[in-house]
């Protein structure tokens, strides 16, 4: 038997929890002074940063009957969205006050937002519809439809066009409302994540069959990348755009957008956690760190350039890692588990 | 990792199977409202007969996907796997999943995805494929249907429904068409889905005892019409098998005639080995597993069974017999 000594960043600069109920997804506020995770029981469970460590502080709020299946961050600095297998689309304010933005008999599967200086902009898919909402939530702008159900969305970095991925391809969408038709990017099997260049580049999508698949978006070009023993379920740019890291194998597999790549290129492969699968990545919004979640319950810091590794947790016994996020300042970080661990971080220097 | 899933932890999924109107829907509330005590998740197709009487009831869309390994006969269903995987994350919500299909749909697909997905296979067990046969009608949707000889085929248990309809004489030339078909299945006779959930919840359908039980019966009778499209050839074996022939000779077989294929299943007798081992394909999908040891007094044969078309027996049974250890 060997008695872990270090334990990582969260025993001085963070805290952790055991709730009810496996976690399904997490994210911050867009002012960064929040913290929330969604639960296969339909609970929210919201931190404040102000106190991150007192844990009797973080606040659960039964939003969903059913699973809390994806979480946002609101139009708005402080709120978030979440949506559920209940088929509501709910927000939840900075007084923990929940309003049900829409309901449908479909479940709502994802949730995304955009906000610049003019306008903001909700999306959710339900089965083979995208519904575009206003940054209230409450005014239905245009609904998208698709040929199967919807895997996954994502905004382009100025909100313009929005992809989402689904069985034979992806569609990109015009979000401003006059525009009524989608470019169909094609390739067979079921496409099961989606992710977008930040400068608008290329579109990637995690695919059923263990593999990547993208489209250069200037020319349509395919992009194959292969090599993985499991499903990727997470993607994640680095904000400069120059790699891409994924999940799916038992290290970080991070792949090169520059000098020609990915095609032709190798991935690079960033350390692991001894062997364990890596289910869950998030790139830092501003540096060259990604944070990594693993099988084990391990989660990992690792710098793309040095390839220093600074552990998060390493002492996990509450299953895989299933969710990974970072605030937009880059100074909190938070994850949760299938056992219903929810830990957060805070990076800044303080 | 402490936590890898056993047999026990994985949630079972029964697959309710059967033509328009064979009284799917009934038995399904029936089994619902039964005195059991335990919570199901229910799974439906949205065009399908409303009226079920559970808590946790999920509307999808049948979405058959292929799977990008160049066989057309690999597919699965892609809202299956996001549906399952969900409710896998709420799982302490209930004991079983039941998933009933559509009347028209291939069970293929269904019984694939718990092979084909990491994540299904991960968390949930295929417990068994029940189809439900409406005993006046059958005979004929048979004659105008592959999807009901499909149904037929892929169950690991009939049930023979509305026999207040016909008479024995007719009940007993259903059930021999049914044999035809499907030898191994057993068959279940219920008036108004008045099944018993011993009958249908908890068959373990891939693990394979009631196959072995049910064996001799049909060895006895191995008579097959050949009019039938869908046959079943089963094969039983003394001598201890080399595992790794086996393995070339089934691989190659499925590889070559997969798409005939439906369902393949066996316990067997590996040289040096003291565990039983079971296997199941469903069409080019392969899987196996120890299952424990022999039990004292039964005999160390190995038995596999094929369903599908255009089955050959003395080649199968060559083939299998090439198997044995040298």
């Amino acid at each position: 038997m060997s008695t872990p000594t270090i334990h990582g960043l969260i025993d001085k600069r963070g805290a952790s929890r055991v709730v009810n109920g496996h976690i399904i997804a997490c994210t911050a506020s867009r002012d960064s002074q929040r913290f929330a995770f969604t639960t296969g029981e339909g609970d929210v469970i919201v931190i404040h940063r102000a106190d991150l460590t007192e844990t009797s502080a973080w606040v659960t709020h039964a939003v969903h009957d059913g699973s809390a299946l994806c979480i946002a961050p609101d139009t708005d600095p402080h709120s978030f969205l979440t949506g559920g297998d209940d088929g509501r689309l709910c927000r939840i304010d900075m007084h923990g006050e929940i309003e049900e933005l829409s309901k449908s008999r479909r479940w709502v599967d994802h949730v995304a937002t955009h906000v610049d200086a003019k306008t903001g902009c909700i999306a959710l898919a339900t089965g083979k519809q995208v519904e575009l909402r206003d940054a209230t939530g409450r005014k239905l702008v245009k609904t998208l439809e698709h040929p199967s159900a919807v895997s996954g969305i994502v905004f382009d970095a100025k909100g313009k066009r929005i992809a989402a991925s689904h069985y034979n391809g992806a569609s990109v969408w015009f979000t401003q409302p006059k525009s009524e038709s989608a470019r169909v990017l094609e390739w067979k099997g079921s496409h099961i994540g989606i992710a977008i260049h930040p400068k608008g580049d290329a579109l990637i999508t995690a695919m059923q069959d263990n593999d990547l698949h993208g489209w250069r978006l200037s020319d349509g070009h395919n992009i194959r990348m292969s090599g993985y023993p499991s499903k990727v379920r997470s993607l994640s740019f680095s904000s400069n755009g120059k790699w891409l890291a994924t999940s799916g194998a038992d290290c970080v597999i991070m792949w090169p957008f520059f000098g020609g790549g990915p095609m032709g290129k190798a991935p690079k492969e960033l350390p692991g956690a001894g062997g364990a699968l890596c289910t869950c990545v998030a790139f830092h919004p501003q540096q060259d760190v990604v944070a990594a979640g693993f099988s084990d319950g391990t989660v990992l810091l690792i710098e793309t350039e040095s390839q220093r590794v600074l552990p998060v947790t390493t002492t996990g016994k509450h299953g895989a890692v299933t969710t990974l996020a970072y605030s937009a300042d880059g100074c909190l970080l938070g994850f949760g588990t299938e056992g219903g661990q929810i830990g957060i971080v805070n990076l800044s220097a303080s | 990792m402490s936590d890898s899933p056993t047999s026990d932890a994985l949630v079972p999924v029964t697959v309710l199977t059967g033509f328009l109107g064979a009284g799917k829907t009934t038995m399904l509330n029936h089994i619902l409202t039964a005195q059991h005590g335990r919570k199901y998740a229910v799974v439906v197709n949205e065009y399908g007969e409303l009226g079920i009487d559970n808590d946790l009831v999920v509307d999808t869309d049948e979405e058959v996907f292929e799977m990008n390994n160049g066989c057309i006969c690999c597919t699965v269903r892609g809202d299956l796997i996001r549906i399952l995987t969900s409710l896998m994350k709420r799982r302490g919500k209930f004991d079983g999943i039941i998933i009933e299909t559509t009347g028209l749909a291939d069970p293929a697909p269904v019984a694939q995805t718990f092979f084909a997905d990491e994540d299904v296979r991960s968390k949930t067990r295929l417990d068994a494929v029940v189809t439900v046969i409406d005993a006046m009608n059958i005979e004929q949707t048979l004659k105008e249907s592959p999807e009901a000889h499909q149904q037929v085929a892929f169950a690991d248990v009939l049930i023979l429904n509305k026999t207040d309809l016909a008479d024995e004489a007719q009940l007993e030339a259903v059930e021999k068409t049914l044999k035809s078909i499907n030898s191994i299945a057993p068959v279940h006779r219920t008036k108004k889905g008045n099944v018993k959930l011993t009958d249908v919840l908890d068959q373990g359908g891939f693990d394979l005892e009631r196959v072995l039980k049910n064996m001799p019966e049909f060895l006895e009778h191995p008579e097959h019409k050949h009019e039938a499209d869908i046959s079943s050839v089963s094969l039983s074996l003394k001598t201890p098998l080399d595992a790794n022939k086996f393995q070339l000779w089934i691989s190659a077989l499925l590889q070559e005639k997969g798409a005939d294929m439906l369902r393949t299943k066996g316990i067997l007798n590996f040289e040096g080995q003291p565990d039983r081992f079971a296997f199941q394909a469903v069409h080019m999908m392969a899987d196996g597993d120890s299952i424990g040891p022999w039990k004292e007094n039964e005999p160390r044969e190995s038995r596999l069974v094929f369903i599908g078309r255009n089955l050959n027996r003395p080649q199968l049974r060559r083939g299998f017999e090439s198997c044995a250890i040298a």
